[in-house]
């Protein structure tokens, strides 16, 4: 199984209530009246939720085709064709993606969900220390932090490289775009 | 004044030195991320924009367009050695280039694939700059009507091939245009959807849109995968015989004069291009049992036609304004934020861009032969890279690129949910490149429907009594109807054989399944 990936109809069904709230929005949006418009602020919304609420209503009542099975993964080609390779029973797992339990595989937990939501939170976490604590010292912990955490043994170079692009990047924004990026404890 | 000294003048801009430094990078940049496996020309373009920013704008779409052509030839590259092809429009050139990297003729076929697309290139120049002036002739007769029904119809061709799901992919392309109004509502002044957070006031950046449905979500999907890739693939002899020449020259001309004019359609991309190619090209041959097991034609013509369609594809961009695919709808994005408006009057007015592009794309293709033919087996390492620091390294290059532009952490977190959303939408066979060209042609589409119903003081009817508009707007009608009777006539079929076939049925699907 691919983790995330729902029914058509648990998909509508999202679709439905976002779109109903979007239409709600819309249809509660004042009317301009201070000059004359032949197109209200609100009209291509109200328009575009009906399509949404329509378009998920057709979502609902469709069936899987297998062939559409087959090539949902259409840009991302190995996506597919890898968990349905070799031994799916191999950990009895849903971990089993097919991914070879040797020691080239990413990250520690079995479950990829877990996986994920982890990877998402780290991202999270980018992002919050990146003011309090600047540029270069979050990037530097979480490139390496990152890279160790997914599997990657060679401690020197994985230190090395988080170091260096962090420095990289930011001296290279500050000095040659005038981007300057948040600067944390540093001076400079 | 003709096309020559036209040209002349766009060389003199082409080859100044701060231009040809950027072509430079800009292939370069492109190939090696484009070697990246899942990063392709989209997410290549959006993680360059940030570069571009602050850049005269003539310079940055030279640098960017170089991106573009680099990132399809290094999806070449990881097709050929790996069978992984990083982007859809090389899908094409691993049915033959994959068999001969297995035969010990990889650097052969890489080789090829690179003067292929070399010639795919140049002729596709050569095109461009022959029809473009014509088309924007013509397009200067548009009024808001005809844009509105034209971007419809970009819309609906990009959604009636992004995938093989009509319904998902229109909605990808209304969740877009939805995306698009979020803001001030220009013309009423009116705040749209912003949830009284004054962030959200200006709408969305569309770069923050793009590197998080593209770079970061192709992120989560390789965590997924879970293999720390980094597979090798050796490059052999470069070297090509006087008659391997020969045989793929006619191939590659075939392929680049198609690939350019499926280029210029609206919604066929590289992608369409290169399957078209490379099975017009099989048809033809009288070798036809070859094909597939390492014909030199059959890495040659993909290979022309998906970077003639890449040049095709800037012609509707440059003469109209509007682009007909979500990596030309990226470019636009780039040139707008940069104070640029692409379309029929940006050749009279802004010269300089549309030549000096047009110029540069000769540079650019000289560079790409220069800079790949002895680089090959430079690039062939970067398929080495293991994952584990490539992923978080393109999460570092996504914040910068949002963080520099904003200098927003609020848009930060946009960045990681348009990633999560990407995410899901890919998991679940939601194309992303109709979002992006909802999100980037929304903001227009309504401008003009606007202004066209000024014109006919409301009167909607005006699209439909316009010729031009009636016309392109049918054609829209006629894209989408066409994967809809498909899809119809497949569910016939899957019902009538399960009517007919009982557990022979139920033995199909256990197949297919597999």
């Amino acid at each position: 199984m691919v983790p995330f990936r729902f029914s058509n109809r648990t998909v509508a069904v999202a679709i439905a209530l976002v779109a109903a709230g979007y239409l709600a929005l819309a249809l509660r949006m004042p009317e301009f009246t201070a000059v004359e418009v032949p197109v209200q602020p609100a009209t291509l919304p109200r328009l575009l939720g009906a399509a949404l609420l329509l378009l998920a209503a057709v979502l609902f009542f469709q069936r899987p085709a297998p062939a559409e099975q087959a090539q949902d993964a259409s840009d991302a080609v190995e996506d597919s064709a890898e968990p349905s390779s070799p031994g799916t029973a191999e950990e009895g797992t849903e971990a089993g993606d097919g991914a070879p339990a040797g020691p080239q595989r990413l990250g520690r937990l079995s479950d990829p969900r877990l996986e994920l939501l982890l990877f998402a939170g780290s991202v999270a976490g980018y992002i919050t220390l990146l003011v309090p604590l600047g540029f270069l010292i979050t990037t530097a912990l979480y490139i390496g932090a990152t890279t160790w955490y997914l599997g990657y043994r060679r401690h020197a170079v994985n230190a090395a490289v988080s170091v260096g692009v962090a420095a990289l990047v930011y001296f290279g924004m500050s000095e040659g775009l005038n981007v300057v990026l948040p600067s944390g404890p540093f001076p400079f | 004044m003709d096309t020559l000294s036209q040209l002349g003048y766009g060389f003199g801009i082409a080859l100044a030195p701060e231009n040809l430094v950027f072509v430079f990078i800009g292939v370069l940049a492109g190939t090696i991320i484009g070697i990246l496996p899942g990063l392709g020309p989209m997410s290549a373009i959006a993680l360059m924009i940030p570069i571009a920013y602050g850049m005269d704008p003539t310079t940055a779409i030279i640098m960017l367009a170089g991106v573009y052509y680099g990132a399809i030839f290094g999806g070449s590259t990881s097709s050929i050695l790996l069978n992984a092809p990083g982007v859809a429009g090389t899908v094409a050139t691993s049915f033959d280039g994959y068999p001969m990297a297995r035969k010990g003729q990889a650097g052969k076929a890489l080789a090829i694939a690179a003067i292929a697309s070399f010639i795919g290139g140049t002729v596709g120049v050569v095109l461009l700059m022959l029809i473009a002036p014509q088309l924007a002739r013509l397009a200067v007769s548009f009024g808001p009507a005809e844009y509105f029904a034209l971007m419809i119809l970009g819309l609906t061709a990009v959604v009636s091939l992004a995938g093989n799901n009509l319904t998902k992919g229109l909605i990808s392309a209304v969740a877009g245009v939805i995306i698009a109004l979020v803001g001030i509502d220009s013309q009423t002044a009116v705040l749209r959807f912003t949830f009284d957070l004054p962030e959200l006031y200006e709408g969305v950046e569309f770069l923050i849109v793009a590197l998080g449905v593209f770079a970061l979500a192709e992120v989560f999907t390789m965590l997924v995968r879970r293999s720390a890739g980094g597979a090798g693939g050796a490059v052999t002899s470069l070297r090509l015989s006087r008659r391997e020449l020969g045989q793929m020259g006619p191939a590659a001309g075939r392929g680049s004069v198609l690939g350019f004019f499926t280029g210029v359609l609206p919604g066929a991309g590289a992608t369409v291009a290169s399957f078209l190619g490379y099975s017009a090209e099989k048809r033809l041959a009288k070798d036809q049992d070859t094909f597939g097991k390492g014909n030199i034609k059959g890495v040659a013509a993909p290979e022309a036609a998906n970077n003639g369609a890449a040049v095709g594809s800037f012609v509707p961009l440059l003469t109209l304004g509007v682009p007909g695919s979500g990596t030309t709808a990226i470019l636009l994005g780039a040139l707008l934020v940069l104070g640029v408006q692409p379309g029929p009057m940006m050749l009279t007015e802004r010269p300089e861009v549309f030549w000096g592009v047009v110029a540069s794309m000769y540079v650019g293709n000289i560079v790409l032969l220069v800079l790949n033919l002895p680089l090959i087996p430079l690039f062939a390492k970067v398929l080495k890279t293991p994952k584990a620091l490539l992923i978080p390294l393109v999460v570092v290059f996504c914040v910068v690129g949002v963080y520099g532009l904003s200098f927003s952490v609020f848009d930060l977190w946009l960045l990681l949910g348009f990633g999560v959303l990407g995410y899901l939408m890919r998991q679940n066979g939601f194309p992303a490149a109709p979002l992006i060209l909802g999100l980037i042609l929304g903001g227009l589409m309504e401008q003009s429907m606007r202004r066209a119903l000024q014109i006919s003081n409301g009167d909607w009817s005006i699209f439909l009594t316009k010729p031009i508009s009636a016309a392109l707007l049918a054609l829209a009608v006629l894209s989408l109807a066409g994967p809809l009777i498909g899809m119809v006539r497949r569910h016939r079929s899957a019902a009538s054989s399960k009517v007919t076939g009982g557990d022979n049925g139920g033995g199909g699907v256990e197949k297919q399944r597999r």
